[in-house]
């Protein structure tokens, strides 16, 4: 299915992937290879493991690989910590984005862009050379800078929490961002904002994995692959209308693709 | 019964003032706390010994004061060594209380004192000698904030006594700071007397060197309409017990007060506060903080208390507490003690380490997690640090704690 392109390397590639936490199996065998300028989307029951498999991405310290790889340009990043991942590209969207109560958002969005910039060899920003790009940016996600001065996401809408991450992937300019039910939450003018926040940000060079539970963000960003989890694996991939057909049947319709063992 | 004994070889009966017979009389039926009261139990005994190991020193060497030079805008005071003071200004006046007044008032203080209670006072007023308290009468407004320095010296026990009465209507902004040096103790006692609708911003910061050890008492009476905030903060020390009593006399009175205390390495630092709402319509706002790290100990006991008189108290004690290490100890157990029937009152403590999630979320923005642990300890600190009066303008605690402790 993903034989199409490409003459390029591809930017994730997650092979076999088997992880647990506290002794207790959650991936058992997910591969999972993304291209430059694709979009893949995860869909499934909640608890098949999807946010599981983002949190693994991007390094989560609760969960063990216990067997297979995940690489990111070509190297096995199994052992990197997260913030490593973080500052070579690696962007996790957060379902939950997290309160930091007594943490400008200001100061928060500098220190990550600066971590970010530095891994590239970039020259660190000050205060004021970041409040201009910070400006700039808040633009794709129509927000007010009143924001910036406020905590870390505390006291924020769910739908400005999510504006907020769409921010930080903005500003962090990932190889590949994986963005975990970003739409939830979110009523249909705050998504568009976000869809098109997406768009803008994401190009030929760069990557996104989509996670989420509804057609309605998939019509705003159409994928190039749909891929179905159950039960800690990836039991179906399709295209764009394999979404369509999941609305349309429901997730029973998937449990006929299920290998049960014989 | 030691401790008598050196206070004794230090000095002859005929050179003790009234106030230092009386005191070291009731020590001599008593020479230490109850070890098994409530108020000293968890006090760890070798350390409170070693406080007492040092000989009392009545002279104040000089020292740097660490921080922020002195400035046009603040009145900065060392007790010990500059306690000469007259301002009267068109707005306000802040005056040495006399002799007579300064007997009368710690005479009537010492007739309250309970034996466990008190003991750190009593062998404050025991030690301190008239060089080394210094009382204030501060009447008027538009008072500009006042810092004022106790020091403890190397290899010596030092006592300082401070005592400040707020005249009616008075706004004052005041910062005590109690600076250790290595191998020390320091007795600190303070008596704030808050007359009708003044109104009080207390900061108080002590930190110590290794082997600093620290005997902070605190007692506030509060008439009515006054407002007393008190913002807090006790590190490195090897012992400190910050004790603080409020009485609200009449009720109608209002209380603020956020502490923080942070132990590492081998340190114990406490904190006991007992609040008297003697009148109706009080009001407390309190929150404590402990952080503790390594092998250390942080203890917070809180206890307020409602008599049948105190109708319409509206009070709320929260303990919150760090524990960053398997081998550190955290203590604390605020309590209420209610006998009127009309009262809003709340408690609670919490106990927990660093947020997981918080700290996983800052590190997927490449965030170290040192510099994560730095931010989400910054936002802990920040509370109490903002609440402490002329520091947050102009000393960098939170650089201070983060980077130094």
């Amino acid at each position: 299915m993903q034989s199409k392109m490409k003459e390029s390397h591809p930017i994730l590639e997650v092979k076999n992937l088997f992880a647990s936490t506290d002794n207790l199996p959650i991936l058992k065998g997910v591969s999972l290879t993304v291209y430059p300028g694709e979009i893949h989307a995860i869909m499934g029951r909640n608890g098949c493991g999807k946010s599981t498999l983002s949190k693994i991405i991007a390094g989560h310290p609760s969960y063990k690989i216990t067997n297979g790889d995940i690489k990111f340009l070509g190297e096995n990043i199994n052992s990197l910590e997260p913030e490593e991942r973080s500052q070579s590209g690696i962007f996790l969207g957060f379902q939950y984005p997290i309160e930091i109560p007594g943490v400008s958002n200001l100061e928060f969005l500098r220190v990550s862009t600066n971590a970010r910039r530095k891994f590239l060899n970039k020259e660190e920003l000050d205060t004021f050379d970041f409040e201009e790009l910070v400006k700039e940016k808040l633009e794709i996600v129509k927000m007010d800078q009143a924001f910036l001065s406020r905590s870390v996401n505390q006291g924020f809408s769910g739908g400005e929490k999510k504006r907020n991450e769409i921010l930080q992937m903005a500003l962090l300019e990932p190889k590949i961002a994986i963005l975990d039910e970003t739409d939830s939450g979110l009523d249909i003018d705050a998504l568009r904002i976000v869809a098109s926040g997406i768009k803008r940000i994401s190009n030929a060079q760069t990557g996104i994995i989509l996670i989420t539970h509804y057609q309605r963000l998939l019509d705003e960003i159409k994928p190039n692959y749909v891929h179905v989890m159950s039960d800690g694996q990836i039991i179906k991939t399709g295209e764009s209308d394999l979404a369509l057909e999941l609305e349309k049947k429901g997730y029973e319709w998937t449990d006929n693709f299920i290998k049960r063992p014989k | 019964m030691e401790i008598i004994e050196k206070i004794k070889t230090n000095k002859s009966i005929d050179n003790q003032t009234e106030i230092q017979k009386i005191c070291l009389d009731k020590l001599q039926s008593s020479p230490l706390p109850n070890l098994r009261s409530e108020q000293w139990r968890l006090s760890n005994k070798s350390k409170l010994a070693n406080f007492l190991d040092y000989s009392v020193n009545e002279n104040n060497s000089k020292f740097d004061i660490p921080y922020p030079k002195n400035s046009q805008s603040t009145i900065r005071l060392i007790i010990g060594e500059n306690c000469q003071i007259k301002l009267i200004k068109k707005y306000y006046s802040i005056q040495q209380l006399s002799k007579d007044e300064l007997q009368k008032y710690i005479k009537e203080q010492i007739s309250f004192f309970n034996q466990n209670e008190n003991w750190s006072d009593l062998l404050n007023l025991s030690l301190s000698c008239k060089n080394n308290i210094l009382g204030l009468k501060i009447n008027g407004s538009k008072i500009p904030p006042i810092e004022i320095f106790s020091h403890g010296s190397s290899n010596s026990l030092n006592a300082k006594t401070l005592i400040v009465f707020l005249e009616k209507n008075c706004n004052v902004e005041l910062l005590q700071v109690n600076l250790s040096e290595d191998n020390s103790s320091l007795s600190q006692s303070t008596f704030f007397c808050l007359e009708e609708n003044s109104s009080l911003n207390h900061g108080v910061v002590s930190y110590g060197v290794n082997k600093s050890n620290l005997l902070n008492s605190l007692n506030v009476i509060q008439q009515k309409n006054s407002e007393y905030n008190l913002g807090s903060l006790h590190f490195k020390f090897n012992y400190a017990r910050f004790e603080i009593r409020i009485k609200q006399s009449e009720g109608n009175a209002k209380t603020n007060i956020k502490g923080m205390q942070i132990t590492k390495k081998n340190e114990q630092i406490s904190t006991y506060t007992k609040i008297d709402f003697d009148g109706p319509n009080g009001f407390l706002d309190q929150i404590n903080k402990s952080l503790a790290d390594d092998k250390s100990h942080a203890i917070f006991e809180g206890s307020i208390i409602v008599p049948k008189i105190a109708q319409k108290t509206d009070a709320s004690q929260l303990s919150r507490n760090l524990l960053l290490s398997n081998l550190a100890q955290i203590d604390t157990k605020p309590q209420l003690e209610i006998i009127a029937d009309d009262v809003k009152c709340k408690h609670g403590a919490t106990i927990s380490q660093l947020n997981e999630e918080e700290l996983f979320y800052m590190r997927t923005r490449g965030i170290t997690l040192t510099e994560a642990s730095k931010l989400q300890l910054s936002s802990y600190f920040q509370e109490i640090i903002s609440f402490i009066p002329v520091a947050k303008d102009r000393w960098d605690l939170l650089d201070k704690l983060l980077n130094e402790n």
